[in-house]
């Protein structure tokens, strides 16, 4: 049994009291003794004193163990917010292991193990950036070979037949010449696991060809747990004499609380109010005594942060500043030819600015995290939503000032991530917490706390410069983004060696799928006046939106339709070509629409691929945009899951119409204006449009699919409203002010 | 001492009558499917049936349910087999899950007194709870689907 799976079959939740986590922080010890958490990891470690022998299953590899009742386990490193991981990455496994699907039971990673790490994260458990597939793609193939290999091995031994005439199935391996098969729970009991174990090239996967459910749609095992009400996210944590707490955070950022009214000290329930370096923490016995003791509790704070206090209208308009001042210089992000000589060679110029807001991510399950320090203080159990095992552990470590092997996280079903769950000042809530307290707190943001201490996608101000030659053919382009770092504000570590090169802030800024032979992406790194994290589609949000709006500005002045210009920009790209293709057939392109029109926008998100279209209307008297239907062709290489797949771009749109039509955080003097659902409206079931999605499942590797629908839409809409109206709109969201103020400068144009 | 029915069983509590009911399924009673999104009545995330009309349990103290009889996500059916139950899962409504509780809980209100809802007045009656994934699609099929399980 591999370490990880010993670990938690000590810490069953239901048996978990105070002296069974000792117990278990004793038994961490233990492993680490023998050689490291880590090296232990794919052993056969002799388990730890007073547990239960491991039995006979069979631990193939880190990955996989194979149960003498035919059970499968699969480690699933990544954590499940709905995108489909939990299951997909177990189908890959099954898919080469030859397993029977409905056996498979799915076991989370608890702790931070580069063995499970995702090599693109730099060897971090972390969840985003529609990475899971495209990153464990390979790993996961050879965990299911390799085991197969072991099983397929333990036949061939049992039997005294050769490898060469064994074929497995529905875990079973089968030896037609004598008619005899064996299952995968009967082999268990005879397999030997090889040292080393068996290496496997690619020579051993199965080709493409002979997938069974690969390119399936396998029913999502979470799903029936999300219909009945038991599936438990990270809210739901339930733990013998559990605790209450809430964090009373400073209205601005970096104030600090210098005098606290204690007089709830007395109040029914609570138990302790903890004065904390960035707010004030309150611990009850129940959850509404804390909420109604924070109603009370009165704190005056110092001076917070001044770069923070700038109101955002301030703000985005010093960043416009920076971004058309070309005597500023910022960090250049992707650079081809030579940009500056091939502007100044060009026969016509074609300039735009777009802007964007402060965007919150909204997730449905708010803020929260469970935490049990040990009585020392130095050791501790979490259970949370988290999109990163890896920085879970690292933070609660940090806030113990102990060491990442005495931290237990049980990533629980997480309501929502959307980028939310990378920063973890909520894990740190808990485990103060708890260890000021000696109880298991379960640590509570309300949404107005998270609306109001939100961590926002940036303000983002961009200047584009094209070139044309007397063809009309783009030569240049010369994209300047003023926005802060995200990554130096979330992961600074990171930041020091990055070389100035932010792939949050400007994500798909490069034009890869277009042949422009001149070509920077600048980024102006500017202050930070707010918390900034990765949000759903990161940079490419609003990059874009810039990009693909002034696509459509540069084929107005070329009066070219918006479809023909995207198919001459892209024709070194075949799967765009075809994407783009599809997409005019899909959406009728060329039918015309009484009342309504339509939008284009392309993207590239990684390597996956894909093009949208959306069909609108505007009413003129409120200027409120109404999205009726979107199209989506998206090819994201081999598509593991083509249910799933659509599922994602259906979500991804909904989540993209609503942050172009209504999303908007603004700030006045460091506080956030805006608290719940009904300042911050996301789209509702009556706003959601048609969509309608096609997958194309091609020869290249297989790629995410969690984040490519969002940056299809910002500039769908405005496109198709430019199509429909004349009106040009640059500044995202498209909210009826701003649909009326375009209207009324058509109107009466400006001199 | 308030007392009330929740999904059959009889419960009396000495809590204050000012807590909403919410936090009495949650916290209290530890049933945990229905959830906390908003607090407000903005999202629909804790909807609840109380004696059969959807109602927000965020929104609800304890004094309102005294003598009434409340179901949760968890008595809607023993074994997933309430009609939308069936249909959630056969049209793979949810993602990330969480507001789904209160999703069905509204949709089963509607299919009580409309057993064959236009798409109209499923929207119309489903519009307050929020799904920031952005299932609402597949929540309208699932809706028709059910209707038309349990018409057949």
């Amino acid at each position: 049994m591999s370490a990880q799976k010993k670990i938690d079959s000590r810490l069953s939740v239901d048996s978990l009291n105070r002296r069974g986590f000792i117990k278990t922080a004793a038994g961490l010890s233990f492993v680490v003794s023998i050689g490291g958490l880590l090296s232990a990891c794919g052993e056969a470690a002799p388990p730890a004193p007073g547990q239960p022998s491991p039995g006979k299953n069979l631990d193939a590899n880190i990955w996989v163990t194979i149960g003498t009742d035919d059970s499968i386990e699969i480690v699933c490193p990544a954590t499940e917010m709905g995108q489909g991981s939990m299951t997909s990455l177990p189908v890959i496994v099954c898919e080469e292991l030859d397993a029977d699907w409905s056996k498979v039971k799915v076991i989370p990673v608890t702790r931070h193990d580069p063995a499970y790490g995702n090599p693109d994260f730099g060897g971090q458990l972390y969840t985003a950036g529609q990475a899971s597939i495209e990153s464990y793609f390979n790993i996961m193939r050879h965990a299911g070979a390799q085991a197969r290999l072991i099983l397929v091995d333990a036949a061939s031994r049992h039997w005294g037949v050769p490898h060469s005439e064994l074929v497995t199935e529905t875990s079973q391996v089968h030896h037609k010449p004598s008619a005899r098969s064996l299952s995968y729970g009967e082999l268990a009991v005879v397999a030997r696991i090889p040292d080393p174990l068996p290496a496997i090239t690619d020579a051993d996967l199965k080709p493409r060809s002979a997938y069974r459910i690969i390119g399936k749609t396998t029913e999502r095992l979470d799903i029936p747990e999300k219909v009945d009400g038991s599936a438990i996210f990270g809210i739901d944590m339930q733990l013998p004499d559990l605790h209450y707490g809430m964090v009373v955070r400073a209205p601005v950022e970096g104030s600090k609380p210098e005098e606290i009214n204690h007089s709830v000290d007395d109040e029914e329930g609570i138990i302790a109010v903890v004065p904390l370096d960035y707010g004030v923490g309150i611990v009850g016995t129940t959850i509404e005594s804390v909420l109604n003791a924070r109603e009370k509790i009165k704190v005056s704070w110092s001076k917070g942060r001044v770069a923070s206090t700038q109101s955002s209208a301030a703000t985005l308009d010093e960043y416009e500043q920076i971004a058309r001042d070309y005597s500023t210089r910022g960090s250049i992000w992707h650079e081809r030819g030579g940009v500056e000589e091939a502007l100044g060679n060009a026969v016509q110029l074609i300039e735009a600015e777009y802007q964007t807001d402060y965007a919150y991510h909204a997730q449905m399950e708010p803020i929260n995290a469970t935490a049990l320090v040990n009585d020392t203080g130095d050791a501790a159990e979490i259970w949370v939503s988290t999109q990163t095992q890896t920085l879970t552990v690292y933070a609660a470590a940090r806030a113990l000032g102990t060491s990442n092997d005495k931290i237990i996280v049980h990533p629980l079903y997480i309501g929502g991530g959307f980028g939310r769950r990378t920063h973890m000042q909520y894990v740190e809530d808990a485990v103060l917490l708890s260890k000021a307290t000696g109880k298991p707190v379960k640590a509570i943001w309300t949404r107005e706390d998270d609306v109001k201490n939100g961590l926002f996608r940036p303000l983002s101000a961009h200047n584009i410069r094209a070139g044309l030659d007397e063809n009309g053919r783009i030569t240049a382009w010369y994209h300047r983004i003023a926005t802060p770092s995200v990554l130096a504000y979330f992961k600074p570590g990171r930041w020091e060696n990055a070389e100035g090169l932010d792939v949050i802030s400007m994500k798909s800024s490069d034009n890869s799928n277009y042949d422009i032979p001149n070509m920077r992406a600048e980024h102006l790194i500017t202050e930070r006046r707010a918390r900034i994290v990765p949000y759903r589609g990161i940079g490419a949000g609003y990059t874009k939106f810039a990009i693909e709006s002034f696509v459509d500005e540069i084929a107005a002045a070329r009066h070219m339709d918006p479809l023909a210009l995207r198919l001459e920009l892209s024709h070194e790209s075949s799967r765009m070509q075809t994407v783009l293709k599809d997409l005019a057939q899909f959406c009728e392109w060329d039918r015309p629409r009484q009342g309504k029109a339509l939008g284009l926008c392309v993207t590239g998100y990684g390597e996956t691929v894909a093009a949208g279209a959306a069909e609108v209307s505007l009413d003129n008297a409120s200027g409120l945009i109404t999205v009726h239907s979107f199209w989506v062709v998206v090819d994201p290489g081999l598509v593991i899951d083509p249910g799933n797949t659509v599922a994602q771009m259906e979500g991804a749109v909904v989540f993209g119409v609503s942050h172009t039509l209504k999303e908007r955080i603004t700030i006045k003097d460091g506080v956030v204006d805006q608290s719940n659902f009904h300042d911050y409206p996301i789209l509702r079931m009556a706003e959601t449009p048609e969509i309608h999605v096609k997958v194309l499942s091609t020869d290249n590797p297989p790629t995410g699919i969690g984040e490519t629908g969002v940056p299809l839409t910002a500039a769908a809409v405005a496109n198709a409203v430019a199509s429909l109206e004349g009106i040009r709109l640059r500044h995202l969201p498209l909210t009826p002010e701003r649909v009326l103020a375009a209207l009324r400068s058509k109107a009466s144009p400006s001199v | 001492m308030t007392s009330f029915g929740v999904n059959g069983k009889s419960i009396e509590t000495n809590k204050s009558p000012d807590t909403p009911l919410l936090w009495v399924l949650r916290e209290h009673l530890k049933l945990t499917g229905t959830k906390y999104g908003c607090g407000a009545g903005l999202c629909g995330a804790c909807t609840v049936h109380i004696d059969g009309k959807a109602a927000l349990s965020c929104l609800t103290p304890l004094s309102a349910v005294q003598g009434a009889e409340v179901t949760t996500i968890e008595g809607l059916s023993a074994d997933n087999s309430h009609p939308l139950q069936v249909a959630w899962i056969k049209e793979q409504v949810p993602q990330c899950g969480y507001c789904q509780s209160g999703q069905i809980m509204k949709a089963a209100t509607l299919l009580e007194h409309n057993t064959n809802p236009s798409r109209e007045e499923i929207v119309q009656h489903m519009n307050l709870n929020l799904c920031r994934c952005g299932t609402y699609s597949r929540i309208i099929k699932a809706i028709q689907r059910a209707a038309a399980e349990m018409q057949s």
